[in-house]
């Protein structure tokens, strides 16, 4: 697959304001997401909750208040473990962990915050189709072994077409 | 029978035991898996930074499945399991979605029907292939073998879109166990998360999840652990020693893929399954299971 130089800049389109953010949120998450009333139950299940303090009602509710700037120079969105529970037992089937994503995303747009082991993710999704090129890994008597050793086929990612349409879904225009 | 698999990229990258367990034991139960050329990432880690590219990641390995004609793709990592669940009922659900992401796919010279089943490891043994065929594939039973299962995140949420297991008490993968001859126990943390979802963003808050549930689960008394997605088990097996100074708690629990107990059972060879790539102490189970072969 060919390669081809890429820099962050070209992944990221300018900041959208406050307002525009909030529409956007709006748009794809649907008006519902505002129906949360506070009752807990994300927050209580909540596999991030003990160790990094995340409180997934208290997202919904900066959101509703328009806090989306603070959330995402918080960097609290990415405390989440995407467990997903929240999201099963909202009783107003709202999904604190999608709103959680779609703020991820804002701040890869205005390169905030984001953990530089995703950016490698993407760098190397883009390049080759995999998060990583096939390891070699040691067995517990430290025996080194590749695919190939291990009798496996060969790992044939995709063609250059891939990657371009890859680099245009993600250097559009939010929304 | 003849089923597409999509591997994903831990599998094929490092997670080489499950694959080599699936391989061993897939053909013996009548099934011929068929590889797919030119597939990528899931859009899995892609979706926190981009949702729409993610969609179109998941929708075009499935394009590619789609084109080898069989009923069923296996998907048997959890988190490639739901990336494209997830992306196949946005492609069902939203016709803008399903227009925009026809134009990309084009590109590539794919066409998506959207009628392919995706299938995990758990709910194709289960439903499919049936308790039964796996019982009576089963030569050296694991009589006295004390297990517990853990399902993972992302086959059994969310219900409203996947239907692997029941979201707050699975027993698919429990009753897989037991048709192997063990016993399984259930035990209050077992829907507790494995924390791969954090290894990109806080490490050490993500090994001190699994080292924490392994820390209840070696409490049991239990011979090992089971489980059946290459995060979590990267998780429980190769950071369990990681994971243990991160909680400093001294842990040595037996992890093993589903896969690798299974071929145990058909009496197939520990390497051909990989065994001797787990990272945690297996060999505590395998004398164990020894032991209970006639």
């Amino acid at each position: 697959m060919g390669r081809r130089a890429l820099t962050l800049r070209d992944l990221t389109s300018e900041a959208a304001s406050e307002g525009e953010l909030r529409e956007r949120i709006v748009r794809e998450l649907g008006s519902e997401f505002q129906s949360c009333f506070r009752c807990l139950r994300c927050t209580s299940g909540c596999t991030s909750m003990k160790l990094l303090e995340l409180r997934p009602h208290f997202v919904m509710n900066m959101v509703k208040l328009g806090l989306v700037e603070e959330l995402i120079s918080s960097g609290i969105v990415w405390t989440c473990a995407l467990c997903l529970k929240c999201e099963e037992r909202c009783p107003q089937e709202v999904s604190p962990s999608e709103l959680i994503t779609l703020l991820r995303n804002f701040s890869f747009q205005r390169e905030e915050n984001v953990p530089e082991a995703y950016l490698k993710v993407v760098s190397s999704v883009l390049e080759t189709g995999f998060i990583q090129e096939p390891m070699e890994v040691v067995s517990r008597e430290f025996e080194e072994f590749t695919r190939e050793s291990l009798g496996l086929p060969r790992l044939v990612g995709p063609r250059e077409a891939f990657s371009e349409n890859l680099i245009e879904l993600m250097t559009r225009e939010a929304g | 029978m003849e089923v597409a698999v999509y591997w994903g990229c831990m599998i094929p990258t490092v997670e080489y035991a499950y694959e080599l367990s699936l391989r061993a034991t897939f053909p013996r139960l009548g099934v011929k898996l068929i590889d797919l050329k030119g597939v990528s990432c899931c859009g899995s880690p892609i979706k926190s930074v981009n949702r729409l590219a993610a969609d179109y990641l998941a929708l075009r390995n499935i394009a590619l499945a789609e084109e080898t004609g069989t009923e069923h793709l296996l998907v048997p990592c959890n988190g490639c399991y739901l990336s494209l669940s997830e992306a196949l009922h946005h492609w069902r659900t939203d016709e803008e979605l399903q227009g925009e992401m026809e134009k990309f796919l084009d590109k590539e010279g794919l066409t998506l029907e959207g009628g392919i089943k995706i299938v995990h490891t758990i709910n194709f043994l289960h439903d499919i292939i049936g308790l039964e065929a796996v019982e009576k594939a089963v030569k050296k039973p694991l009589t006295g073998l004390r297990l517990v299962s853990h399902s993972g995140c992302h086959i059994l949420r969310p219900s409203k879109i996947l239907d692997v297991d029941d979201p707050e008490r699975p027993r698919k993968l429990d009753d897989l166990i037991r048709a192997l001859g063990a016993e399984v126990l259930e035990y209050p943390e077992s829907l507790d998360c494995c924390g791969a979802g954090l290894l990109l963003s806080h490490p050490e808050t993500a090994v001190s999840l699994s080292a924490t549930k392994l820390r209840a689960i070696q409490g049991l008394g239990v011979d090992g652990l089971v489980d059946s997605c290459p995060a979590c088990h990267m998780m429980f097996d190769a950071r369990q020693e990681t994971g243990a100074r991160a909680i400093g708690y001294k842990l040595s629990l037996p992890v093993v893929y589903y896969t690798q107990l299974l071929g145990l059972t058909m009496g197939l060879d520990g390497r051909s399954l990989g065994l001797h790539l787990n990272q945690s102490p297996v060999e505590k189970l395998l004398e164990r299971a020894q032991k209970t072969f006639p």
